[in-house]
C-alpha cells in the first residue's frame, strides 16, 4: 500500500532533466531502462547530443539514438547502469476521469508534481492518428518529455504539449515503439498545409527526398495524416503526387525511404 | 497491485463512463463544439453562450450518432439553452437533491465527436444563496467550481461522485471561476421555455440612477424613458424619483431587477415617486423585456 507521496517520490527518481545548452533548449525525460535508455520528446532532444541530469544530481552526456518528430518522441542513451527505471503502464486502458500524475521540471522547478484526471483520449486534428492523452494537469514549458503516470505510478505517457490549456501526452505505447523499432522513415522535407495540399518549404539535402524530383515550392497532394499513414506503412518506395506550377497537371515523385533505423 | 488511489481513480472513471452516457456534443457555433446533457426525455440543455445559430444545430450522442436538434428556446440571463431532439431512448440524467456543499468533489463532463466523453475534476469551492448574473438572470445558488471548464465543456454537466447532476457548467458567468448553473434553476428555466418558448423577463422601460433625497432617503431618478414603454404609459416622467416599488423601498437598480422577478409580466406594480418635491403613486403594468436581436 503506497500513498501519493511514495508514488510521487518513486516517479521523481525515474524523471530526468534534459538540457541542450547550445540550443537553449531543455525539458524532462523518463528513465525507461535500467541500463541507460531515456525517453523524451523529440522537440526537447533536437540534436545529436543532450545533457541528462538524474534526480540525485548525477550528470551524463547523452547520445540521441532515435527520433520520431511526427509523434514528438526521442530516445537518449547514457552510459549508466542500475538506474531507477520507470514502470510502464498500459496507455490503452486509460479512461476519462482516471487520476493521473505529471512530473517534470516546469519553468526550472525540478521534480515538480501536478495531479489531475484524464480529460479524453483520442486523435487531435493535424496531429496524426495517434490517440493522444489529454489530461487536466497543469503543465508548463519544461514538463515536456516528462512522465504522465496513473494512480499506481505507472508511466502511461510523455507530457508533450499544452493545447487550449489542456495537457497533451504521447501514449507510452508510441514511445515504446520508438525504443523498440528505432527512428521511423522520414521524408526529409519541411511542409506547410495549404488549401490544395502540403506546400514543400524546403528539402533536407541529406534526407530521403533529396534524391527525388521533389523541390521547394511543390505542393504535395493529400493531408498530413495521409502522408503519415503512408510513411508508417513500411514501404520501401513512397509514391508521391504533387503539383508544380500548373494546377491541372499532377506530377509524381518516388522517394526511397531508409528502413527503420536500428535502435542503439 | 492496488491501492486506495487506484481504487479512487477507478471509481472516478466509472462515474465518468456512467454519467457520460447522458452527455452529448453540441454543434451550434462555428469551429468549436460545446456540450449538453439530457435533462428531460428528448430535451438537451446546454450553455446559451455556446449556441450561436438557431438553425442547423446537431448533437452527437454517446453512441456516436449525430442527430439534428431544434432550439426550443434560450435564456441569456442564466446562460441556458434548451434543445429538442427526436430521441426518446435517452433517459434524463439523475439530479442531486439540494445544492452541493463547498469542498465536495465535482466532475465536469463534456463530449467531443472525435474523442468522446471528457472530464475534469475538482471541488465545489463556494456555494451561496440567490445570485444575479452579470447577464441579468437569477441563479438560485451561486456554485463556484475549482475545476477547469475547458471551452468545449461549457454546457456539459457537473456531477458529484455518485454521478448525479449538480448543474450545468459554464465559463461565461464569471471571469474568475467556472460556475455550475444549479439544477433548480435549470428546471425552472426549462419549464418556462418548454411552456412558452422563451423566458419572459419583467421590464419597466426606464433608465435609472441612484440619488439621495434632501431627507437622506434614497431613490432612483428617471434619466430615460422608453417611448410607449410600460413606465411611460403609466405616466412616469423624466426627472421623477422612484422611492419604492410594490411597497418595497428601492435604492439600487438591482432592487428593481429583484422585484421584477416576483412581479411577472402583465401584473400591476405600485410605484411611489417624488415629483417636484411632492409624493405621487402610479400603477405600472410590468411589460416584457424586448428580445435581444
Amino acid at each position: 500500500m503506497s500513498g501519493l507521496g511514495e508514488i510521487a517520490e518513486a516517479l521523481r527518481r525515474s524523471t530526468v532533466e534534459v538540457r541542450l545548452p547550445e540550443y537553449r533548449a531543455g525539458g524532462s525525460g523518463v528513465i525507461w531502462e535500467r541500463d541507460g535508455l531515456i525517453l523524451t520528446n523529440s522537440h526537447v532532444a533536437r540534436a545529436e547530443r543532450a545533457q541528462v541530469e538524474l534526480w540525485d544530481g548525477r550528470r551524463y552526456e547523452g547520445r540521441v539514438t532515435a527520433r520520431d518528430p511526427r509523434r514528438d518522441v526521442a530516445a537518449i542513451r547514457i552510459e549508466a547502469r542500475d538506474l531507477p527505471a520507470a514502470t510502464a503502464g498500459d496507455s490503452s486502458a486509460l479512461r476519462p476521469g482516471a487520476l493521473v500524475i505529471a512530473i517534470g521540471s516546469p519553468l526550472g522547478f525540478t521534480g515538480a508534481l501536478s495531479t489531475g484526471v484524464v480529460h479524453s483520449v483520442g486523435p487531435i486534428a493535424g496531429m496524426g492518428r495517434t490517440k493522444w492523452i489529454r489530461a487536466s494537469v497543469r503543465l508548463a514549458p519544461g514538463n515536456s518529455g516528462g512522465p504522465l503516470a496513473d494512480a499506481l505510478g505507472r508511466v502511461v505517457g510523455l507530457n508533450t504539449a499544452i493545447v487550449n490549456g489542456v495537457g497533451v501526452a504521447l501514449p507510452a505505447s508510441a514511445a515504446v515503439r520508438l525504443a523498440r523499432s528505432g527512428s521511423p522513415p522520414m521524408l526529409g522535407v519541411t511542409l506547410q498545409p495549404v488549401a490544395s495540399g502540403l506546400l514543400v518549404l524546403g528539402v533536407d539535402p541529406h534526407g530521403a527526398a533529396a534524391a527525388s524530383s521533389l523541390r521547394a515550392g511543390d505542393i504535395l497532394l493529400g493531408s498530413s495524416d495521409e502522408l503519415a499513414d503512408a510513411l508508417d506503412a513500411e514501404q520501401e518506395v513512397l509514391r508521391l503526387r504533387f503539383l508544380r506550377g500548373d494546377p491541372r497537371r499532377v506530377r509524381e515523385a518516388f522517394v526511397r525511404l531508409a528502413p527503420y533505423a536500428e535502435a542503439a | 497491485m492496488t491501492n486506495e488511489l487506484a481504487a479512487l481513480s477507478d471509481e472516478l472513471a466509472a462515474v465518468v463512463e456512467q454519467a457520460g452516457g447522458y452527455v452529448a456534443s453540441v454543434d451550434a457555433r462555428p469551429r468549436f463544439y460545446s456540450s449538453g446533457v439530457f435533462w428531460r426525455p428528448g430535451v438537451i440543455v446546454t450553455a446559451e453562450h455556446t449556441v450561436r445559430r438557431e438553425e442547423e444545430i446537431a448533437v452527437t450522442l454517446a453512441d456516436g450518432a449525430r442527430v439534428a436538434a431544434r432550439l426550443a428556446g434560450s435564456d441569456p440571463g442564466t446562460d441556458i439553452a434548451v434543445l429538442r431532439v427526436e430521441d426518446s431512448a435517452h433517459a434524463p440524467i439523475p439530479k442531486a437533491g439540494g445544492p452541493p456543499k463547498p469542498g465536495q468533489i465535482a466532475l465536469n463532463l463534456g463530449r467531443s465527436p472525435d474523442s468522446g466523453v471528457n472530464a475534469t475534476m475538482g471541488i465545489v469551492s463556494a456555494v451561496s444563496g440567490v445570485w444575479r448574473t452579470w447577464r441579468g438572470g437569477r441563479l438560485d445558488h451561486y456554485i463556484r467550481l475549482d475545476l477547469t471548464v475547458y471551452p468545449g465543456s461549457s454546457g456539459g454537466v457537473v456531477v458529484n461522485t455518485a454521478g448525479e447532476a449538480l448543474g450545468i457548467a459554464t465559463s461565461a458567468l464569471s471571469r474568475i471561476a467556472g460556475v455550475a448553473i444549479p439544477t433548480v434553476t435549470v428546471d425552472r428555466v426549462v419549464d418556462e421555455i418548454l411552456a412558452r418558448g422563451r423566458m419572459a423577463r419583467g421590464y419597466l422601460g426606464v433608465g435609472l440612477q441612484r440619488v439621495e433625497l434632501p431627507d437622506h432617503q434614497k431613490g432612483l431618478i428617471v434619466l430615460s424613458l422608453e417611448p410607449e414603454g410600460p413606465a411611460a404609459r403609466a405616466g412616469l416622467l423624466l426627472g421623477d424619483i422612484l422611492v419604492s416599488l410594490g411597497g418595497v423601498p428601492v435604492a439600487e437598480t438591482d432592487d428593481i431587477q429583484s422585484l421584477l422577478e416576483t412581479h411577472g409580466v402583465g401584473s400591476g406594480i405600485e410605484a411611489a415617486l417624488v415629483r417636484a418635491g411632492a409624493a405621487y403613486t402610479l400603477t405600472v403594468t410590468v411589460g416584457e423585456r424586448p428580445r435581444r436581436s
